[in-house]
Order: structure tokens, then C-alpha cells, then sequence
């Protein structure tokens, strides 16, 4: 009788790359819906579009380039799904489509695929519409924190996703329980912006922070593993200077916008925050 | 009794290296008549017989760790085992004593390197995964355990002890109870912790002492050892039994798995029979946890003094995924006991930059497979890792 050999470990987890991708789009589908309740039907075809678009282009691309079609693991899905979610109601829908297109085609295939790109592909899709389009890509109003009502149905939305920030959190809750998104980002960056709003006289604007753009934002594309510091410490300093730089936009750009180009500016610096802070081995030198 | 002793197998192969360090000297040779406890081997450590019988080779067999070491066959006379008669041990000295009962760490090292002030003892009593020795051990006699740790107390001078024990073990409270009277022992709880077998991890953590790189916990006063240890002083100190008996956690596809009390040398097939045998076609057998373990050739190895578990998989619960690309999630740099950037090595190390990987410590891997069981690639990231380390030492002898 002779049996298997193979290095260790002889067990591994269940989770895989499938599961991170499709559980994050698990818990974005509570705000999904509320987007489309408060929205209706524009609302539910941007998403529809904007998913279906993402697949197509990936599978086009992949498929020209020769390269093993990996839509199974729900990255394209995730993408357009993000994408569409912070999309005004009242956009034409040709927008979001050449959006998911560029989203797939450009900073997600171009910058070397799921693992290795530098800026996350829904936010680079989201910037260059809002250069070529601006107006298009404005918003009919600005959420911002009423009453307690706001938490679960903002009705002054201007984006899908600033449906309910209550149900962005929810979804939220989960991805950072199943860590799914890191911690580390998610919490420094949450925390301090909150901290130093009211400490550099911006606290009368946080009412506009606490919005699902925001949440969104903080959460699932800041903190979304691939674009941050591998590092513990890199993480948390990401976080810190990801706070700082939000609190810098705020002074020159729109409430969503600034925070979406601070992440962005943040993805430039990810390798050089991990290449400084590497860790020496438990000991020390 | 949560612990089983299971019958004498016909025939034992001991091996004569059963540590870290060199291989014993064989005191036997063929057709010698030895009997059990008797001194079979000399050297760094003291290897003795755990059965009465004939010594049929002494010759290169496979080993657990995969290669094939010197070992003594001995055919077991008329399938018993005679009554074990207490070894002369040096009496008195304690130090003399652990070192003549041959008792190995389940790490393969001594527990007691120095003759340095020590100050602290942490007895690792947490249970990984798949193997629950020590908790059996613990259930079924604390207060040899006890026994065994405050004789070592005594003899290297230290003040306290800490007895860790995982969150929710039953242990947990038989141990408490145990040590009530003991101000200077302490019984600490802690959630799952893994990897156990890295000392200086558990200095740091329990102790509070930062043990620096390439230094051992001794260096700080620290002696890091284990529930098994603490079994076999109190069997040399009391019963004048030397190391000849390991508990064993036999799980996976067996008929009954459970905890066994084996005779070392016994082959790990005839463990595996004496638990009902195999349920179901075997393709791997795994010994020392699921995770760090070490997949043998073969059923013939025997258990040694190492051996802490022995794991039967069946075809279904054998990961063949084949692996994605690295999503730099960064699960791995969050799980490494000891503070590495497994997927950046697995980078470099697949890359074939050996200098990169020297930089980033590669040499301070303890394979621990942490890694690889979290990530949700599925990489093989110890493999890559040990392809690594050779690299750099090639790399490091060339110049
Ligand atoms: S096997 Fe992986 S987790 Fe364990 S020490 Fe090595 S790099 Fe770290
Ligand atoms: S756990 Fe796997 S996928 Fe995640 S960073 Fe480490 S090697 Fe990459």
C-alpha cells in the first residue's frame, strides 16, 4: 500500500478567492435592493447594465487575449456592481456603460488582473466618467445625516448606494467579520476622519460623511485587500493618511467625489508603504 | 480513562535518532536479547527498548520525517510484553534523571538545554486541530502532570509556571482544580492557539519574555515545554520508566479514533488497526496534525518519541483545487506565527530572487503551514517557501 504524498498542509480552509468575491456581493445586495425601491426602474436597470457589461467585456477581452475566462470567481460582477452603485439615478445609461467597459478593460486587465492591479477598477471607472462627463455625472442632491429616519432611507440620496447607510453598514459589518476587506483600513481611516472632522472645524459638514457613499467608500473600496499595504503597520498608516487626505479633498472637491480620488491617490502610494514598513520576524534583530 | 492502551505490535522499529541532533550510537546488535526499558542507544539522548524480545536488524528504515534513519528491529518475544522493571536511574539529581529517561519535547528538543537561570516555565497544554494528546493526558492524570512540573520547578529554581490550556477544554477546569494549592502555578486559558510548537511565541506571549532571533527561551529564563514532558519526568522520577510509551491522538478515517497509549516503535499501520482500522480507502496518512504534519510513504514507520498524532484522510478530504493567483489579501501576513510576508516569498521564492527572499527572512520559517491553510488561493505557499530556502542557501554557498 502506498499512499499520497504532498508537502503540508493537508487541510485548508473553505474559503477561496469564489467565496471573498460573492459573499462581498452578498452583503451589497441588502443596499442593492434599497436602491432599487427608492429608485425603481432606472435604478434597477443601471445595475443590470452595468454588471452585465463588466462580464461581457472581461469575457471578450480574456477570450482576444487568450487568457482562461475567469468569471466564475465573481471579480467582473463585483465590479460592475460597485460601479453601478455609485452612479446617479438620473444618469444616461450609456455612462455606466462605457464605464464598466474602461473599469474591466483598463485598470483591471492593463494593470495585470484580479491580485495585482494598483488602483481599484470600479473607482478608476467612476473617476474618468466624472472627467469626461462631469455634469452627467452630478448628482440632483446631497445626502446628508437628518434624523434618525436618514440612517435606514435617505431620501435626499443623490447616488444608488446612498440609499441607506444603514444597510451599507450592514453589509459592511459582514464583509469586515468575514474579513473580506481589511480591518486595519476600514477602522483607522472610519475612525480618525470622524475623529478630525470636528477637531479641524469641518464638523458641521458630518452630517455628508455619515451617508452610504461613504460607508461604501471606507469600507469596501478603500479597504478592499488588493489595493492596500500587505504590511500590519502599512495597513494602519494607509488608513491614517487615507483620513488625512479625505479631510484635504473635502476643501476642493464634491463630498463623493473628494473621498473617491483621496482612495485613488492612496492606491499610488500602497507599495511604497509596504516596501517601508516590512516587519522584522518575532525577535527582532 | 480517556486514554487507551493498545496491545504490543509483533515487531517494533526504533529509531536510533528520534530528536533534533545526531543519530545514537547502537548499543545492540543483531540476535541480542534485550529486555524492556534497556538501553538500546547512547548519544545526544538515551533511546531505550520498549518491548522484550530479539533484535532481528539494526539498519536504515524509513522514519516519520520522511528519510531513512538507523533503526533497531526488535521481534517482540511471543507477542507480550513483560512486566516493566524500573530502571536504574541516578537518584537525586533530577537533571541527571530526565536526561538518562531519554525525554524528548514533541519539537524534538531537550527540556532542559541550559544549566542557566531559569525563571519561568509555560507548559504548552493547548490541543491543535486534529490532535488532543495533551488534553487526554491532562483529564487522565493531572496530578502526575502537576507532579512532574513542580520536580522541574525545583530542580532548575523556578519561581512560577504557567499550564496553558485552550478556552473550553474540559482540561481547563480539571487542571485549575489540580493546582489550587499551588500559588506559583498558574493555569492560563487562551483561545485556539496555533502553532504550538514555536517556543519563542509562546515565551513572548505567556511569559512576557522577548526572546531575540537565533536564541532560545532558555537565553531569557524561560524553559518552554510540554503536557508529554511533564508525563515522562513523573514516569522516570516515580515509576523509573524511561521514554518508551507515547500518547497518541489517532483521528481522520479510523473505526474509533481516540487517544492511545503506543509503545514507541510501534508501526503507525498497527496503531491505526488497534483503532479499528481505516474506514473507507486511506490515500493519506499524516503524522503530527493536519496542518504541520508530515504525509508518509507508508504505514510502516514507526511511532516515535515526536509523535504527537497520526491522521488518516480519505480521497474526499483532499484539497485538489488548483491555485489562483495571489489577491494580496494579506490573510497570510495576518496568520504567520512569526511575522513574515509569506506571499511576497512565495513571489520572489517562485521568481527564483533568493536574494529578495534572504532579505525578507525566508530562513526564519518555521513551516508552520499556516500560510497555506489560509489563503484563499489555495497556493502552495510552504512548498514554494521551502523551495526558497534552498535556494538561498545554494545562493549563500556560492559566494
Ligand atoms: S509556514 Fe507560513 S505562516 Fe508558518 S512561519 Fe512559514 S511563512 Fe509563516
Ligand atoms: S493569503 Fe494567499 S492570496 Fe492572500 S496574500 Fe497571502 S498568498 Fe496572497
Amino acid at each position: 500500500m502506498t499512499y499520497t504524498i504532498s508537502p503540508l498542509p493537508h487541510v485548508k480552509s473553505n474559503e477561496s478567492v469564489k467565496r471573498v468575491m460573492w459573499g462581498t456581493i452578498a452583503a451589497l445586495l441588502p443596499i442593492t435592493i434599497a436602491a432599487i425601491y427608492l429608485f425603481g426602474l432606472p435604478a434597477l436597470t443601471i445595475i443590470l447594465v452595468t454588471v452585465i457589461v463588466a462580464v461581457v467585456t472581461e469575457i471578450v477581452i480574456y477570450k482576444a487575449a487568450s487568457q482562461p475566462i475567469t468569471i466564475g470567481d465573481g471579480n467582473a460582477v463585483l465590479i460592475g456592481l460597485l460601479l453601478a452603485l455609485i452612479m446617479p439615478p438620473s444618469v444616461p445609461i450609456w455612462v455606466p456603460i462605457i464605464g464598466a467597459a474602461f473599469a474591466i478593460a483598463v485598470p483591471k486587465y492593463i494593470f495585470g488582473g484580479t491580485g495585482t492591479l494598483v488602483f481599484h477598477p470600479a473607482l478608476v471607472g467612476f473617476a474618468f466618467l466624472l472627467a469626461a462627463w462631469p455634469t452627467l455625472m452630478g448628482t440632483g442632491s446631497t445626502p446628508n445625516l437628518g434624523g434618525f429616519s436618514d440612517l435606514f432611507l435617505e431620501t435626499g440620496a443623490g447616488r444608488l448606494v446612498e440609499a441607506s447607510p444603514a444597510l451599507v453598514l450592514l453589509g459592511g459589518a459582514f464583509v469586515l467579520y468575514k474579513k473580506y476587506v481589511d480591518r486595519r483600513v476600514a477602522f483607522s481611516a472610519t475612525i480618525l476622519l470622524l475623529l478630525l472632522m470636528p477637531i479641524v472645524g469641518m464638523g458641521s459638514q458630518l452630517p455628508y460623511v455619515l451617508t452610504g457613499g461613504y460607508f461604501l467608500g471606507l469600507i469596501f473600496l478603500a479597504a478592499d485587500p488588493v489595493t492596500t499595504p500587505a504590511t500590519k503597520r502599512g495597513r494602519l498608516v494607509y488608513g491614517i493618511m487615507l483620513a488625512g487626505l479625505i479631510l484635504i479633498q473635502l476643501y476642493f472637491n464634491t463630498y463623493f467625489a473628494g473621498m473617491c480620488f483621496a482612495v485613488l491617490m492612496m492606491n499610488v502610494f500602497s507599495p511604497l508603504i509596504d516596501k517601508n514598513t516590512i516587519p522584522k520576524p518575532i525577535g527582532g534583530k | 480513562m480517556k486514554i487507551v492502551t493498545i496491545k504490543t505490535p509483533d515487531q517494533v522499529i526504533i529509531p536510533l535518532q528520534q530528536h533534533d541532533g545526531a543519530v545514537c550510537d547502537s548499543l545492540v546488535s543483531v540476535g541480542d536479547i534485550v529486555s524492556v526499558g534497556q538501553l538500546i542507544g547512547d548519544g545526544e539522548f538515551r533511546i531505550h527498548s520498549s518491548v522484550s524480545g530479539e533484535v532481528t536488524a539494526v539498519s536504515e528504515l524509513p522514519h516519520p520525517t520522511g528519510k531513512d534513519v538507523l533503526s533497531v528491529v526488535i521481534k517482540t518475544h511471543d507477542g507480550e510484553k513483560s512486566e516493566i522493571e524500573p530502571v536504574e536511574l541516578s537518584t537525586g539529581k533530577i537533571r541527571r534523571i530526565i536526561r538518562e529517561a531519554g525525554i524528548v519535547e514533541p519539537n524534538g528538543q531537550p527540556t532542559l538545554r541550559t544549566k542557566g537561570d531559569i525563571n519561568t516555565i509555560v507548559v504548552n497544554g493547548t490541543n491543535t486541530w486534529d490532535l488532543s494528546s495533551s488534553e487526554a493526558l491532562m483529564l487522565d492524570h493531572p496530578s502526575k502532570i502537576v507532579y512532574g512540573l513542580k520536580a522541574l520547578m525545583e530542580t532548575v529554581g523556578a519561581k512560577k509556571a504557567f499550564i496553558i490550556i485552550e478556552l473550553g477544554s474540559e482540561a481547563l477546569h480539571v487542571m485549575r482544580t489540580e493546582t489550587i494549592p499551588d500559588s506559583n502555578i498558574k493555569v492560563i486559558a487562551t483561545p485556539r492557539y496555533y502553532p504550538p510548537g514555536t517556543e519563542n511565541t509562546l515565551a513572548k506571549k505567556f511569559a512576557k519574555k522577548k526572546v531575540p532571533r537565533g536564541s532560545t527561551p532558555e537565553d531569557r529564563g524561560v524553559i518552554v515545554s510540554s503536557i508529554a514532558a511533564m508525563k515522562a519526568i513523573y514516569d522516570a522520577l516515580c515509576d523509573g520508566e524511561p521514554m518508551i510509551k507515547k500518547v497518541v491522538t489517532v483521528a481522520g478515517a479510523v473505526g474509533s479514533p481516540r487517544d492511545v497509549l503506543v509503545d514507541i516503535g510501534a508501526p503507525i499501520g498497527h496503531v491505526i488497526k488497534e483503532c479499528g482500522g481505516c474506514s473507507g480507502t486511506p490515500v493519506k496518512i499524516i503524522v503530527n496534525g493536519a496542518i504541520p504534519g508530515a504525509a508518509q510513504y507508508s504505514d510502516e514507520v514507526p511511532v516515535i518519541k515526536t509523535t504527537t498524532g497520526i491522521l488518516v484522510q480519505t480521497e474526499s478530504n483532499i484539497e485538489r483545487e488548483p491555485p489562483a493567483p495571489c489577491i494580496n489579501c494579506a490573510w497570510c501576513v495576518d496568520e504567520c506565527p512569526i511575522g513574515l510576508m509569506p506571499h511576497l516569498l512565495y513571489g520572489y521564492a517562485d521568481s527564483a530572487q533568493f536574494d529578495k527572499c534572504a532579505e525578507l527572512y525566508i530562513g526564519d520559517c518555521v513551516e508552520c503551514g499556516m500560510c497555506a491553510y489560509v489563503c484563499p488561493s489555495k497556493l502552495p505557499l510552504v512548498q514554494i517557501i521551502r523551495y526558497g530556502k534552498h535556494g538561498v542557501a545554494e545562493m549563500e554557498a556560492s559566494e
